[in-house]
């Protein structure tokens, strides 16, 4: 019970009342899986290499760091994605984001300079996109990864079309 | 009589007029022709430095400086790496003057265009309604030769201020004149635009400069650094360690001396164009800063200031970043290097005249509560004591106050700290929070401002006070963005 009280006050300042969170793509989770996992196997195959030259006892049984990091980082990896969340409101967007270190950001529709729309040749396999917002200053990082290529269409171009207008000057 | 952007071979060095002629006519003009001299001065000054340098080196390993008037031994030199230098020398020289040949500028309606480049062509129209600042500055060398470099900011980010370099110093000012009465939306009688009469606020007295660059963390930390390196010198019988330790000592001195040269002869005024600046002992700048450019503003104290009671103003202006270019050097974002108590929060009024605190609350003791005090008083939501786990000392000071038009953050026990964020400035905003502070329910509160010394941060305010602020704040900043002043200042929007 003791553990119930922040908890719930935490939950007030990245989950204002009244929000209607939007997650994004668990294609965003199938990404990070793939590079997880490729980097473990190249990792393992270095190792079983190493252990097969050498003989070493000690390597073989550094080979079950990658195993129990394959299935840390997996599950991870899926609470990390879904901890990614944007709403879109009358005036602002919103964006929350991180497990262990929380950030929420609230970005003006009036403030954008402009947006990206970015996605890699593996993004693109699992058609996810990153959106990026970019206002006057450098410190907003305002970015939704994990997009299908048809909401970051739209987002992109409601976003404009808020941005237009809203504009302000700086 | 306008000529084509295309054609640098058409034209002649006649383009430049006479003294007396004004460039804002719409035209395309060059740069003063002595231009290429005062850039290749500088090259010039970079080879010495090598020669120098390298002579240096030879007087280190006990081989002397070569006798460069005996023909064998300045023919060896040539040979060995001076052929070099000396070709390095006339390329750069040609590539400057070419490049002055294909530089050149105009100011057309509503913006200033700069065409420049030799093989890679870069046409720049900057919108003069953008203006952010504009200023006038003389490196000591173009001074001597009675030039001036003017520059036009536009927060385009990074490298999107325009450069004239270098231009009559008489011709800089009215066409500094005229650019700001463009942007301001004044329209003028005669071919000349007036300057904006000026009233002089506050000047920094040399004395307190030096005083304050003695009391300051480089000064202190050198002469330490001095007295301990030649101790150990001492203490080891071998010059060893100073010579070790002699590129940092030039390194700090220097970056004194670019204070100094800086913060020498600092002026403020205001004038209708804004807030204009004046200071630098070898390189004068004019800065002008025009009204609600400023997007943040740091009020603050080093450890070693307080007994004096000495504050510096530095600001956030966009486009202005701060040290990155020539153009943007340190003191750019300095308002105040170093004053009184009472000269720093009266030019914090002059760039925020209206603080948005109404009677029965008093705007000075508000401001002077965020510099000097703690706790509660005047309306500042201060950080919990269970913060102190993670700001130990710091915890007592910080707060956070609302106006009706400003944010003001309030931090720092032993160097002290005020940010003042008009709500209509506000970029986007964000909580965030680390496993620490979410054992502690408590949050950072942070407001982005556009790249510069000022990064105004509440950290560790209660949890559910960074939560309200978040919500409020973005509803004020709406607020006061619907309701500020026009772009262009002296037009009633």
């Amino acid at each position: 019970m003791m553990a119930e009280q922040p908890h719930e006050a935490e939950d007030d300042v990245f989950d204002p009342a009244g929000i209607a969170w939007t997650s994004v793509s668990p294609g965003l989770a199938a990404v990070r899986r793939t590079i997880l996992i490729v980097q473990l196997t190249v990792v393992t195959i270095a190792l079983l290499v190493a252990a097969v030259l050498t003989g070493w006892i000690w390597l073989w049984v550094a080979l079950l760091v990658p195993l129990v990091g394959a299935g840390f980082g997996w599950a991870t990896i899926g609470r990390q994605v879904a901890a990614w969340g944007y709403a879109e409101r009358a005036d602002d967007l919103l964006i929350k984001r991180g497990l262990m270190f929380r950030e929420l950001v609230v970005v003006p529709y009036g403030r954008m300079q402009f947006v990206d729309v970015q996605a890699g040749p593996l993004e693109r396999a699992f058609d996810v996109a990153q959106v990026q917002l970019h206002t006057a200053s450098a410190g907003t990082d305002a970015r939704i990864p994990g997009l299908n290529a048809v909401e970051a269409a739209r987002l992109r171009d409601r976003l404009a079309s808020r941005g237009q207008a809203k504009l302000a000057g700086l | 009589m306008t000529e084509p952007v295309s054609g640098p071979a058409s034209d002649h060095i006649g383009t430049v007029r006479a003294e007396h002629s004004r460039l804002a006519d719409g035209e395309w003009h060059r740069m003063h022709p002595l231009t290429p001299v005062v850039r290749s001065w500088r090259v010039l000054i970079v080879v010495l430095v090598f020669i120098f340098q390298g002579w240096g080196d030879n007087l280190a390993r006990g081989e002397g400086v070569p006798e460069l008037h005996r023909p064998d031994v300045a023919g060896r030199v040539l040979a060995g790496g001076g052929a070099i230098v000396l070709l390095v020398l006339l390329i750069g020289v040609g590539f400057i003057v070419a490049s002055w040949r294909t530089t050149r500028f105009r100011v057309a309606d509503e913006a200033l265009e700069l065409h420049t480049g030799i093989l890679f062509r870069q046409h720049r129209r900057a919108r003069l309604d953008r203006v952010q600042t504009v200023d006038v500055v003389q490196p000591f060398i173009a001074r001597l030769a009675g030039l001036a470099r003017l520059t036009l900011e536009v927060a385009g980010g990074s490298g999107s201020s325009v450069s004239l370099s270098y231009l009559r110093e008489e011709q800089a000012l009215a066409l500094r004149n005229h650019l700001l009465a463009e942007a301001a939306g004044v329209h003028y009688e005669g071919t000349e635009a007036p300057e904006a009469p000026e009233h002089q606020a506050l000047e920094v007295s040399v004395g307190r400069l030096i005083g304050s660059l003695i009391l300051s963390g480089p000064a202190i930390a050198l002469v330490v650094g001095v007295f301990g390196f030649v101790a150990v010198a001492v203490i080891v019988g071998d010059v060893g360690p100073i010579v070790g330790v002699f590129p940092t000592v030039v390194g700090v001195a220097g970056m004194l001396w670019g204070r100094f040269n800086g913060g020498f002869g600092f002026r403020v005024a205001t004038s209708p164009d804004g807030l204009r600046l004046r200071h630098g002992l070898l390189e004068q700048r004019t800065q002008t800063v025009p009204p609600g450019r400023v997007q943040a503003v740091r009020i603050s104290q080093g450890l070693l200031w307080r007994q004096a009671d000495w504050w510096q103003v530095r600001v956030n202006i966009a486009g202005y970043s701060g040290g990155r270019d020539e153009s943007n050097s340190e003191s750019g974002n300095t308002l105040l290097p170093v004053g009184s108590r009472y000269e720093a929060i009266s030019v914090l009024a002059l760039v925020l005249p209206d603080l948005g605190v109404r009677e029965p609350e008093n705007p000075w003791n508000v401001i002077d509560a965020g510099l000097m005090a703690s706790g509660p008083d005047n309306g500042y939501l201060v950080a919990p004591r269970r913060s102190r786990w993670v700001d130990p000392i710091g915890w007592r000071r910080s707060g956070v106050r609302v106006t009706e038009q400003a944010l003001l953050i309030r931090r720092g026990v032993l160097g002290r700290s005020l940010d003042v964020v008009p709500h209509a400035r506000t970029q986007s905003l964000g909580v965030t929070q680390g496993p620490l502070q979410r054992r502690l329910d408590i949050a950072s509160f942070a407001l982005h401002s556009t790249a510069g010394p000022v990064n105004p941060v509440a950290a560790h305010l209660d949890a559910a006070t960074a939560a309200r602020l978040l919500a409020e704040q973005s509803v004020r900043a709406e607020g006061a963005r619907n309701t500020s002043g026009p772009e262009r200042w002296m037009t009633e929007d």
